[in-house]
């Protein structure tokens, strides 16, 4: 057993884990964030993209120690959970009245640009390759902010889609440049 | 009480009008995207342990004894489980046949190992280390014996047996069930034929390979004695109804909750071994057990495409009108198989499709060989049919002189009148195959092309058509149910157990719901298919969602609108014909400002019983099922098996680069008619799915099996998936709608249509490019590159490949081909068979 501790999407995790302890464990098991998935276990699928001090990684191809004192974001990292107004149980006939504040969850107008991106371009299916692939583009487009659609493809070859035939992820990304452009103008 | 709304800004922003036909962006996908969705290897209970399985690393073999005295007593170790603990205890499940199951699969091998990765012994332990550590302390003592790799050796009359101890009502040695196709006259077609091509065609095997690993957590409380099973499965009833009959307990004791699904494709329709080990284990245990499968074990033994071999006959007369189809075909359903059998039934006969072929007769043999077993993947047969079958289409109007598009165009079905009976017994009640076909062939620029060719670039066409659900031969049934609660805040929860996997049930339902209950589409929620609040259905497969599962919706939305106008009927003293629903609100007609909120009538018809119309049942639930009106197989194997079918036409463009062998595909058209669409953005992107399925089977998926029976690529770094730069822009996509006249809202399948087509068409584009015609498959550079040097060493303008190859060993021309193995007569006319009747 080694104690280790990786920051993980700005949260200090310590644990004593076994050696074999993959990083990708490190992130389910440990910090208990599952958005991070195990496709395959051979990095191939890229499931489990993540970013380790700002580079994309396939997570059950570093081991647990590799990242220790070191920074790690994942999928959770992007579009941090809030309290916010609910809007769904206002009903019609209450609306005026008052503004709840009683649901946990995500919102679209909280995603990150390649998150919304996903959600407009109808880029994910079953969603299980979807935190990877979301990793993916975010790192590469912060690298190249005006890809081809040849380039988004060539960034995302390293993660498989079984359900989309990659056409809108690759719409997608073309998007959330254009969207991430638009950010830094701003 | 009437009231005027006041709605804040973001109101605003929800999806108005009519959804059904709207690209509305999906409700999944926020959970999906930001990852607090669960899937089945993020479930965690309180005290949960985890399990792991000891596979055979041979494919055949005798097991003289499993030793795991060892493995109890490494650390951690809670439990472990061999085949022979479980003889007597558990009932064996298995293969479905017409009106047949047989009992052949097991949780663990018993006496004898089928094929290689099948379960041996397992263990469950503290953890997923203690548990894998203490797999390696089991000994195994096994007496290898020979494997039978190949369908057409399993079937020799000196084959060893690998299914021992089963009699097959129907089979013979390693043939456990045949296939008869009987329609028209073959012989009298065959004589007056102008042309007649024949070729055999083979076939690959190709993985689901859906990302999200298989898998289940397992929870049984010996205090209530119930098995709650979170199971990463498409279809919840299957699994528990199987699970209950397995275990030998009470189906109202077993519970199947199913976490989000990472995709099935159809390889997760169906019970697997893994779900009873767990379950075994966590009634023994009285904790819950984690059994989640590692890559190599899914590709080992989770389920593959079948592979078929077809000796394949199309007949023309001078026109180039197809007059007859016959085949003999041995269809590999590996080790054992729940839908193997199944596949051959209904991919050949709705495989037919889009021709209204006369006279046909095939005849299968359904093959057990020492492989991973065979089973549903998208297209269910239709793939590897359309390979064969519109590859012939084009060798024939070859032979006549035809263009491929012309000598289609003259066959796909354009009947005057709808509905329309086909001679194979498909009821078409609408369809625009033919519009698809042109429409397809324009946007790849046929005409053009063929004007002027490209060298090593080439066309190729391909049409199918593809059920909308499907009454299985083994099963009479073709239904799926919904109910929905109108709850008292305004909100609608709809409640299936049709498992939604990608296919956006919770955005596609709502839309219904939408419309149907004037409701807003944020305030209607799917909850998760459970076998304890979910009505029975049949599960998701067979593209059923829109149609099936879509018209289930469609009519619980009208009952429970029904209800809803007679509470306001009665509060607002009005006639119900005179009110209207929308906006949240029943309202007077012309009076769209005014009304009564749906929370307010259904607070009545919960909270304020009083109120209620005399007689009014209380509560706001209300539930239907659709089974579709489609038939039985019969026993020549005509029938109407699919409630409507979806058309494909699809046109390739592919390059080959004559020095590296390597196949492209630089343009691809799609031309569908998949009805009336509920969601545009989702139905393209499901063809698009399906066209990458389509393109995995024909340019590199396939099972590799060494002679021993050793899968040589159980791995996504061997097992060919293709990546992002392996398709080409997949824009030339098309609706051309006709509305299915049987379903109420005119929904046609869309999730399978995409895949049909797609080896074909490359495999007829790859012809025009290279003169190669490929009747194997994947299609590989390397074949290419073999396939093209050997052409130019015998200076041949066309080649077959693999069978114009030296070392080709299977039967190259027609009067080499084999007799079909069959009994004489199954003590059946096949060919009078009315008469007998």
């Amino acid at each position: 057993m080694v104690n280790v501790t990786i920051t993980v999407n700005g949260q200090p995790v310590a644990a004593d884990i076994d050696e074999r302890t993959l990083l990708l464990e490190f992130i389910r098991d440990v910090a208990g964030l599952t958005g991070t998935h195990n496709g395959c276990l051979e990095a191939r699928c890229g499931c489990c993209s993540v970013e380790l001090d700002g580079a994309i990684v396939k997570s059950c191809n570093v081991l647990a120690v590799q990242a220790a004192g070191r920074s790690v974001t994942t999928i959770e990292g992007l579009s941090p959970q809030r309290l916010h107004p609910a809007e769904h149980i206002t009903t019609g006939s209450l609306a005026g009245m008052y503004q709840p504040l009683d649901m946990l969850g995500a919102d679209a107008a909280d995603l990150h640009p390649v998150q919304a991106a996903f959600h407009k371009c109808h880029a994910l299916q079953c969603g299980f390759c979807t935190p990877g692939m979301v990793m993916a583009l975010k790192n590469y487009l912060a690298e190249n902010p005006e890809p081809t659609r040849d380039d988004i493809r060539a960034a995302i070859a390293g993660n498989l889609c079984r359900c989309t035939g990659y056409q809108h992820i690759i719409d997608a990304g073309m998007e959330a440049a254009e969207q991430l452009r638009a950010q830094a103008d701003a | 009480m009437t009231q005027t709304p006041h709605r804040p800004a973001e109101h605003t922003t929800r999806p108005r009008g009519r959804l059904v036909g709207q690209s509305v962006p999906r409700k999944e996908d926020l959970a999906l995207l930001t990852g607090t969705a669960r899937f089945i290897d993020d479930i965690k209970l309180p005290g949960m342990v985890y399990a792991k399985i000891l596979r055979s690393e041979v494919a055949h073999a005798r097991i003289r004894s499993v030793e795991v005295a060892a493995a109890r007593k490494m650390p951690g170790v809670l439990d472990v489980l061999c085949g022979a603990d479980l003889v007597g205890k558990v009932k064996p499940w298995g293969d479905m046949m017409q009106d047949l199951l047989v009992g052949d699969h097991t949780p663990f091998a018993v006496d004898k190992v089928l094929y290689e990765g099948q379960e041996l012994a397992a263990v469950a332990a503290q953890t997923k280390y203690q548990a894998l550590d203490a797999l390696e302390a089991i000994e195994l003592d096994l007496e290898e014996l020979p494997a039978y790799v190949d369908p057409e050796e399993a079937i020799k009359p000196d084959a060893a047996l690998i299914q021992e101890g089963i009699t097959y009502e129907f089979g013979d040695g390693n043939i456990f069930d045949r296939y008869k196709l009987r329609v028209g006259d073959i012989e009298a077609a065959e004589a007056e034929a102008a042309a007649v091509v024949r070729q055999r065609f083979s076939t690959n095997r190709q993985a689901g390979a859906a990302l999200d690993p298989h898998g289940c957590v397992a929870s049984f409380d010996s205090f209530t004695r119930e098995l709650t099973v979170y199971s990463s499965t498409q279809s919840i009833y299957m699994v528990r109804d199987v699970l209950a009959d397995v275990l030998q307990i009470p189906r109202n004791k077993v519970r199947v909750i199913v976490p989000e699904v990472g995709a099935g494709f159809g390889s997760k329709a169906q019970i697997f071994p893994y779900e009873v080990i767990a379950s075994i284990f966590s009634m023994r245990l009285g904790r819950p057990v984690h059994l989640v499968l590692g890559r190599k074990e899914i590709f080992q033994s989770g389920t593959a495409r079948n592979s078929q071999i077809r000796y394949a006959e199309l007949m023309c007369d001078r026109d180039g009108h197809i007059t007859g189809y016959r085949d003999y075909t041995v269809h590999n359903c590996g080790a054992m198989s729940v839908w193997g059998n199944q596949v051959l039934h209904i991919g050949t006969n709705v495989g037919m499709l889009p021709y209204a072929i006369p006279n046909i007769r095939v005849d299968g043999n359904i093959v057990h060989t020492n492989t991973a077993p065979g089973g549903a993947l998208r297209g269910f047969g239709i793939p590897q049919f359309i390979w064969v079958k519109e590859q012939l289409v084009d060798m024939a109007a070859a032979e006549l002189g035809l263009d491929p598009l012309e000598m289609r165009a003259r066959n796909v079905i354009r009947p005057e009148s709808f509905p329309f009976r086909t001679p194979m017994g498909q009821v078409i009640d609408s369809t625009t195959v033919y519009d698809c076909l042109h429409k397809s062939a324009a946007a790849i620029g046929w005409t053009e092309t063929k004007a002027n060719p490209v060298p090593y670039e080439g066309l190729g066409l391909a049409v199918s058509m593809k059920y909308t659900s499907c009454r299985h031969p083994s099963f009479d049934t073709d239904l799926s149910a919904v109910r929905l609660r109108l709850e008292t805040d305004g909100t609608v929860t709809i409640y299936s157990s049709d498992v939604t996997h990608g296919q956006a049930h919770a955005t596609m339902l709502a839309q219904i719901v939408a419309d149907g209950l004037g409701v807003g589409f944020e305030k209607i929620t799917l909850a998760r298919p459970d076998s304890v609040t979910s009505p029975f259905g049949l599960g998701t497969y067979a593209s059923r969602g829109a149609a099936v599962l879509g018209t289930a919706c469609r009519l619980a939305t009208e009952r429970l609108r029904e209800k809803v106008l007679a509470i306001a009927a009665h509060v607002l003293e009005a006639n119900a014909d005179d009110l209207d629903i929308g906006d949240d609100r029943v309202f007077v007609k012309g009076l769209p400002d005014s009304g009564l909120y749906l929370e307010i009538l259904a607070s009545l018809a919960a909270y304020r019983t009083h109120q209620l119309p005399p007689g009014f049942e209380p509560t706001m639930e209300a539930i239907a099922t659709y089974d579709t009106p489609t038939e039985r197989e019969g026993p020549d194997g005509t029938g109407n098996l699919s409630v409507t079918y979806s058309a494909a036409a699809h046109a390739a463009r592919v390059r080959v680069d004559p020095g590296t062998g390597l196949i492209r595909v630089v343009d691809y058209a799609m031309a569908h008619d998949t009805g009336v669409v509920i969601n545009p953005l989702v139905v393209e992107g499901q063809h698009q799915g399906g066209f990458l399925m389509g393109l995995g089977m024909v340019l590199g998926e396939d099972y590799v099996y060494d002679d021993e029976g050793h899968l040589t690529n159980a791995s996504f770094k061997d097992y060919l998936a293709p990546t992002s730069t392996d398709v080409p822009e997949l824009t030339k996509i098309y609706e051309l709608p006709a509305p299915s006249l049987t379903i109420p809202g005119g929904q046609k399948g869309a999730g399978e249509s995409g895949t049909g087509p797609v080896p074909a068409a490359v495999g007829n584009a790859v012809f025009d490019a290279t003169g190669v015609r490929f009747t194997s498959l994947p299609i590989t550079p390397q074949q290419m590159l073999l396939a093209l040097r050997e052409k130019d060493r015998r200076g041949l303008a066309t080649f077959r490949y693999p069978d114009d190859m030296p070392g080709f060993t299977g039967p190259r021309e027609p009067q080499d081909w084999p007799e079909p193995l069959l009994p004489d007569d199954m003590g059946f006319d096949w060919d009078n068979f009315e008469d007998e009747l």
